[in-house]
């Protein structure tokens, strides 16, 4: 656990700005087996100190590699020294931020497990892999945990020690066409947590193993997409990815100021009224999160927003500095990766609401098109234009499920491709693992029910 | 740099006491100044204060892995002891070699001190060019900043190696709206050892920027085709060296045997007009990499040759495991060049019929095989020899290894962003899609 340094320094803080001093620690661990070997074996513990100090519009911001009261007191000095730079380079004379009702928030410690228990863990996974598919030409495990420990204290708002740890394991199975073209199928395990809680059990994971097996053998047999605008189901997974990328991302306040698509769609229908999408903060459907946050990196307290209901665009997801611009409630979207960075406004759990229709009705609603289960990637634009990487799927003719299909992509634009969700499954999936990309990699949670819809897919 | 050198070599010591048959540090001190515009505003004024220790060493032939940021004696200590209970808990795997021939060298590069007036009256400057010169286009995030740094590599079999000196980088996102139209983002870093010109003469910035002013009128492809596409050089790299890289020529796919190209050293992979190279020493290239994860020395070296394989990308851990011969340099994309061709990008365009210019190539991660598919971001339609309208909601498709078979042409034009030298490059056959 971080011993504490910063919180006796809270009477260096300048009174005429907002200030936020941040003690974070970032752990992470890293096991990878390929096809039998460790290629992999490696630890990182990162810690440190950081200060930002908000003053007429501008921020300056400073960190150092060390955890030590001098180490506070010199960034504090910095960050004020950089703010300074700034207002007497380009004034912008903004007024103070709106302060908030203070508290403090603590969370739960976190173990550190040995690596060797990384390793035993994955090599039992191997073993079976091994003893029951002899014949695939390559598999790969990954066992990987990161987590980011962090002590705030700010001038106004809620001061936290927090902790988030996630831990999963990657699993990559390759095997050959008829044609002799490698295909491969991947699947992730996992979510918050350390490694030793999440998995203590390695026979619990074989009848994994066993399906993952099966789609590969499907997909070895498996057809090009045919490429165009066609009518598909997606699975939880993919709706989580489109909450997030396509929709969420374009709802972002900093980015709605950079020119996103959304800064003109505000109170109006960006979707089909089945649709109600939201970024939920620590508890979601009356259970708790994929990756909950209690507080972000400014001391804003975490609450949800309504980014989407019934199809009309709500809200934005901001920091204190953008909900001020906006004449929003700022709501813990700001957090930070790393010491050394500084608070970006980000999404924590983005998920649309689930509906009222069954998975195999939905099927067989579609005449020719597609059930598209999972994604490794995906990307998208201010524009709401989005793409996916689709890596299982399957076709869909005359209601029926058919061949699966080899990796390929499917885009749209957000909110045209939301009008045409015309149905909306009862049951929720979420996903947590891998990272958000925007200036720091950042752990999100991202989920949803199958969608029925319009995109356009890649292929021949 | 002394104290830099006193702590990787405490490391080796200890490291050694406790056991270690072979060890390698990376000690790393930096600084770095970083301006940030949001939306064409100066938001924040970073400086960052930072240290890392990198410990790998080899146990039986058993390796572990460490980093940690600081320097006190305690959490060296530590770093040492869970290096060694990491390698102990893996197995031993002959194949894993540190560079065992002594050495000792110094390298520099840039200026450790940042002039942070000039790096902001570059950065002002740069946004007053493009408000005068491009006013559709907004500036969604731009970064610039010098990151000085001094690292010392350090082996137990005698290697010493320093690398001092600073750069500056440019990092700007954008697009271009006009009322309530607003094209595809796109973006480019630049890396420059001084501010001796200004931001918006460094590589393509200015034709990039007028292309995404241009794609203000768009409109989505109608149908399928099957055609030319020309990638200009970040959509090369990303979709072309990217899959060559991770797909076909580094470790993993060949320990596996997974890679396509695993068996065609010495043979024709790609038209004989294509070549790259990796040139991490090569005068366009600012701070490139000097030495390698294992410690040997960075050289700069040709993957393919007149179309022919010539290398593949293998650490001296992959070089073992497959009996092949380590690369100079390994990683993503570590500073790849490819030798500019005759023709400029307007006469290679002259040429086609039917096809489309790509600036950004946004898709799934490629099929072991090869194949992808992605959205054409950022692009335009060619037709009979024209440039006829900019593209949205356009995917293309098609398979990396045949695409290099059916290279049609290279340009003269080039761009240099201290990362490399890349050209645009025209591929015939590739599918087309639309609505």
């Amino acid at each position: 656990m971080l011993q504490d340094t910063i919180s006796a320094k809270k009477y260096l803080f300048d009174p005429d700005a907002h200030t936020e001093l941040r003690l974070q620690r970032n752990r992470e661990r890293d096991v990878v087996l390929l096809s039998g070997d460790i290629v992999e074996n490696s630890r990182s513990d990162v810690a440190g100190v950081s200060a930002r100090v908000y003053r007429g519009g501008r921020y300056g911001f400073s960190s150092m590699a060390e955890c030590s009261e001098e180490a506070a007191e010199r960034v504090l000095r910095a960050a004020s020294e950089n703010a300074a730079f700034m207002n007497a380079h380009s004034p912008a004379g903004k007024p103070a931020l709106r302060s908030i009702t203070g508290g403090r928030i603590i969370c739960d410690t976190i173990n550190d497990p040995a690596q060797q228990i990384y390793t035993d863990f994955i090599r039992e996974l191997d073993n079976y892999i091994v003893k029951h598919y002899p014949k695939l030409i390559s598999r790969q495990l990954n066992a990987t945990e990161d987590s980011m420990e962090k002590l705030l204290v700010v001038s106004d708002g809620v001061d936290a020690h927090t902790v988030l740890p996630r831990s999963y394991i990657y699993m990559t199975l390759t095997s050959e066409t008829k044609a002799g073209m490698p295909v491969n199928v991947f699947r992730a395990f996992g979510g918050e947590g350390t490694f030793d809680v999440n998995f203590t059990d390695p026979a619990a994971y074989f009848p994994e193993v066993d399906k993952l097996y099966e789609r590969l053998m499907q997909k070895r047999e498996g057809v090009y997409a045919d490429a165009g605008l066609k009518t598909v189901i997606l699975s939880g997974e993919l709706t989580g990815m489109l909450s997030h990328e396509a929709v969420g991302h374009t709802v972002e306040a900093d980015l709605v100021l950079g020119g996103s698509v959304a800064a003109h769609m505000l109170h109006k229908q960006v979707a089909s009224e089945l649709v109600t999408l939201s970024d939920f903060a620590h508890t979601a459907f009356g259970e708790r999160c994929p990756l909950p946050v209690f507080v972000d990196d400014e001391g804003t307290p975490a609450k949800d927003v309504t980014l989407i209901k019934d199809g009309i665009l709500t809200g934005y997801m901001n920091s204190r500095e953008t909900a001020q611009r906006f004449g929003m409630e700022p709501c813990g979207n700001a957090r930070a990766w790393l010491f050394s960075d500084e608070p970006l406004i980000r999404m924590r759990n983005t998920a649309i609401h689930p509906g009222k229709d069954k998975l195999e009705d939905m099927i067989a609603s579609v005449d020719d098109g597609y059930y598209l289960t999972a994604t490794e990637n995906g990307q998208a634009d201010t524009t709401g234009e989005f793409m996916f990487g689709i890596t299982m799927g399957y076709e869909i003719k005359k209601g029926k499920l058919g061949r699966a299909i080899l990796d390929t992509t499917i885009s749209g634009v957000a909110f045209d491709m939301l009008k045409t969700v015309d149905m909306v499954g009862d049951q929720v999936e979420w996903e947590s693992f891998g990272f958000c990309g925007k200036k720091q990699p950042m752990p999100v949670g991202l989920g949803g029910p199958a969608l029925r819809c319009k995109v356009l897919i890649g292929g021949r | 740099m002394e104290k830099l050198e006193r702590i990787a070599q405490y490391l080796l010591d200890t490291a050694k006491e406790a056991g270690a048959d072979n060890v390698l540090c990376v000690v790393n001190e930096t600084e770095t100044n970083e301006f940030n515009m949001l939306n064409g505003e100066f938001s924040l004024l970073r400086t960052m204060f930072d240290r890392s220790v990198q410990l790998s060493l080899l146990m039986d032939q058993r390796k572990g892995t460490i980093t940690v940021n600081s320097f006190e004696k305690e959490a060296l200590l530590k770093a040492v002891e869970d290096c060694i209970a990491s390698a102990k808990s893996a197995e031993p795997d002959a194949a894993w070699e540190f560079d065992p021939e002594p050495r000792d060298e110094s390298f520099t590069e840039g200026t450790l001190i940042c002039d942070k007036e000039r790096l902001f009256e570059r950065t002002q400057e740069l946004v007053d060019n493009i408000t005068e010169r491009h006013p559709k286009i907004m500036i969604e995030e731009l970064y610039t900043d010098h990151r000085a740094a001094r690292t010392v590599l350090k082996t137990s079999a005698g290697i010493t190696s320093r690398i001092s000196g600073g750069c500056y980088n440019m990092s700007l996102t954008y697009s271009a709206h006009e009322g309530e139209k607003g094209t595809n983002f796109y973006y480019g870093d630049t890396k420059l050892l001084s501010l001796d010109r200004p931001f918006i003469d460094c590589g393509l910035i200015e034709w990039e920027l007028d292309a995404v002013e241009r794609q203000l009128d768009s409109a989505p492809l109608s149908g399928k085709f099957t055609g030319t596409v020309v990638l200009a050089p970040n959509a090369l790299a990303d979709l072309v060296l990217g899959t060559m890289s991770w797909n076909f020529l580094s470790d993993t796919p060949l320990i596996d045997g997974t890679s396509i190209w695993k068996d065609k050293l010495g043979e024709s992979v790609a038209d004989e007009k294509f070549t790259l190279s990796f040139e991490p020493y090569a005068a366009d290239v600012v701070a490139g990499g000097r030495f390698t994860e294992e410690g040997y020395r960075a050289e700069d070296f040709d993957v393919i040759r007149e179309g022919k394989l010539i290398s593949f990308m293998l650490s001296q851990y992959g070089a073992n495991k497959t009996g092949g011969v380590r690369a100079g340099v390994k990683g993503y994309l570590p500073f790849p060049h490819i030798p500019a061709g005759t023709k400029t990008l307007e006469e290679i365009i002259g040429g086609i019929r039917r096809g489309v210019l790509v600036m950004r190539f946004s898709g799934g991660e490629p099929a072991p095989s090869g194949e992808f598919s992605g959205v054409a971001k950022n692009s335009f339609l060619i037709e009979n020899g024209k440039i006829a309208t900019a593209l949205v909601e356009t995917m293309i498709s098609g398979n990396v290894a045949d695409m290099l078979k059916n290279i049609r042409a290279i340009s003269s034009d080039v761009l240099k962003d201290g990362y490399g030298s890349l050209p645009f490059m025209a591929f015939d056959g590739v599918t087309v899609s639309g609505k």
